[in-house]
């Protein structure tokens, strides 16, 4: 059984807790809804959790929202219109485009076995008008909406009145006119995924040397996709004041999606104004470098996180799980994430960054012991069976509620 | 033996109460209607789970009071023993007293950063464990996890309303009176509670 990988890392007596409370739904059918089988962050964690869910004999499908262009053009502007206040409005003629496409989706879809329907992001949320009697729906919201486009808000209560419940990552992400009952549940890393699993030394230094990083040099990290909101000029700049003092190497690992045409932008324009920068490597990398990516954040000295704006920012429990001390912007997910002080550091600017990875290059020890708190805080807070407990309790409370 | 001891553990899961407080004045407003769970959240988080906040304040209050730069009533609320009070009710009094013995009504009103108002929904379930002597508790002792030692430990006090914790009270029952009290004077907040496991397994093995 693949729960069973997880009792050397977390514990036995952890899994049993699991298997204890899983019995209390066995027979329940539960159903995942998303808009995607492949990338973005809802189904990674879909791909972990639903097979662990069903080892645990709680019955579990997932099931994906299919839409044309014009849809995913409606919704993408939705999601944005949730994320901000902006200037934009929801037309008649997109509403009515939006439920057609919604019925085509209940055609496709069987909802009558389930007990329990979770709904992942705006996309779907429309599906619950074809709700049944005794069924339980959640709506899972990975976006902050506390500062949603008015209309956007309308749109989205039409349907919320017919869920039970909501779960989101932080409070602070919660509009103050949602009136459902919201559960909070922050999002995790999978400790045996390719990106996460215990990699060699031997891999993790022949990886570096295959992109020209010297192994043998303290290297400063970034990893995220190429976007001005992740700041990778901010990180920049924080490094060249770095390296006044401390011999050490920068390197960006990212990457861009084919239809980002701003990410491209931003990788271009990194890689001109580091051009001349024998110490900086700027690194595209196919979106399934998983092992690379695990080994330049086993291989990295310190990590930085430098964003503007976040969602949660999981990448920082990926090298906090590599016992990575990580210096992050105190936005979003990174400031619940790391424990200023303990587990690394929070940063308002440039300067803040520069002065924490000086800090931390300077003492083996300071390294050694954040390194060690970052760990442990990833093992008790963001690991995949932490998640898998809440979605459980969750259930068994919803259900129980009835 | 006749009272064998049942071994449990105890889950949460978070849940927005919908209030926040972005000064003083919204804060103690909201310190004296708020869910009973919320102050009992907010002042169990720490320890329940291990490495949530800074160790260096002992609830969440007290270090959002820190971080706001309100290091006097950080201080204040800090000392605040939850273990003291096994009524909520009680523990909600002291705390919202507390608030309001150390600050100026010029403090009511400055902004601050938003406090969130969590809650928790329990769920206890029975670990299928029993232990009928002092052997056998220790073995189960030592195959608990930190959240079995969280409910023995810390809330099975407010559930049966008393001060004294499980695993005291059933030594007490099986005459191991010394051990027992030991175990109960262990203060919670100054370690984790990987650290109060290897204490109890230490003063159970102790002659």
């Amino acid at each position: 059984m693949r729960l069973e990988k997880y009792i050397p890392i977390v514990g036995e007596e952890i899994i049993n807790e699991i298997v204890i409370l899983a019995k209390r739904l066995k027979d329940i059918r539960v159903l995942h809804v998303n808009s995607t089988y492949k990338g973005g962050g809802v189904a990674e964690i879909l791909r972990g959790l639903v097979p662990l869910m069903n080892e645990l004999d709680v019955k579990t499908d997932w099931k994906v929202f299919e839409g044309d262009e014009r849809f995913f053009n409606f919704t993408k502007k939705l999601h944005n219109m949730l994320h901000l206040p902006l200037e934009e409005t929801i037309t008649s003629e997109e509403f009515v485009y939006y439920l057609k496409v919604v019925y085509e989706n209940l055609t496709k879809i069987d909802f009558s076995n389930y007990d329990v329907v979770i709904v992942h992001d705006p996309q779907p949320i429309g599906l619950v008008v074809n709700k049944e009697r005794g069924q339980k729906w959640i709506w899972r919201c990975h976006i902050d909406t506390s500062t949603p486009t008015p209309t956007a808000w309308d749109f989205v209560r039409k349907f919320l009145g017919s869920y039970d419940a909501a779960i989101f990552h932080l409070p602070e992400f919660v509009y103050e006119k949602m009136d459902l009952p919201v559960y909070i549940i922050q999002p995790s890393i999978d400790p045996l995924h390719p990106k996460n699993v215990e990699i060699p030394d031997e891999e993790v230094k022949d990886t570096l040397i295959k992109f020209g990083v010297d192994p043998e040099i303290p290297i400063i990290l970034q990893v995220s996709r190429f976007d001005r909101l992740k700041d990778p000029f901010g990180a920049l700049e924080a490094f060249k004041m770095v390296r006044k003092n401390f011999k050490c190497q920068m390197v960006f690992v990212g990457g861009y999606a084919p239809d980002d045409p701003e990410g491209e932008t931003v990788y271009k324009e990194l890689l001109n104004l580091t051009a001349e920068e024998k110490d900086v490597f700027v690194l595209n990398l196919p979106p399934d470098s998983h092992r690379e990516v695990n080994a330049f954040q086993r291989g990295a000295t310190v990590v930085i996180q430098k964003s503007i704006r976040e969602g949660f920012g999981l990448v920082v429990s990926e090298a906090m799980w590599k016992e990575k001390p990580v210096v992050g912007a105190n936005v979003g997910g990174i400031r619940r994430q790391i424990v200023h002080g303990i587990t690394g550091f929070l940063v308002e600017s440039a300067e803040g960054a520069a002065l924490r990875i000086k800090q931390l290059l300077s003492s083996d020890s300071l390294r050694k012991d954040m390194g060690y708190h970052a760990k442990e805080r990833v093992k008790h807070r963001y690991l995949i069976t932490r998640h898998l407990r809440d979605y459980l309790l969750i259930i068994h409370k919803i259900l129980s509620a009835s | 033996m006749s009272n064998p001891f049942c071994f449990k553990s105890e889950l949460w899961v978070t849940k927005y109460t919908g209030r926040s407080a972005k000064n003083l004045s919204d804060f103690l407003e909201a310190l004296r209607t708020i869910d009973q769970l919320s102050i009992f959240y907010h002042f169990y988080i720490n320890i329940f789970n291990y490495h949530n906040l800074p160790t260096y304040y002992t609830n969440s209050f007290a270090f959002w009071f820190f971080k706001n730069g309100l290091v006097i009533l950080a201080e204040k609320v800090s000392v605040i023993d939850p273990l003291d009070y096994y009524d909520l009710e009680d523990l909600r009094k002291i705390l919202i007293k507390v608030v309001e013995q150390n600050l100026s009504l010029s403090m009511l009103q400055k902004e601050l950063t938003p406090f969130y108002f969590i809650t928790v929904e329990r769920e206890i379930i029975d670990l299928g464990c029993e232990a009928n002597n002092l052997e056998e508790f220790k073995e189960g002792i030592k195959k608990s996890s930190i959240h079995s030692i969280f409910y023995h430990f810390i809330t099975a006090r407010l559930n049966k309303k008393t001060i004294i914790n499980d695993y005291s009270s059933w030594l007490h029952s099986i005459g191991e009176v010394k051990k027992a009290e030991k175990i109960n004077r262990i203060h919670p907040f100054m370690m984790t509670l990987y650290d109060i496991k290897r204490e109890i397994i230490k003063i159970l093995g102790e002659e």
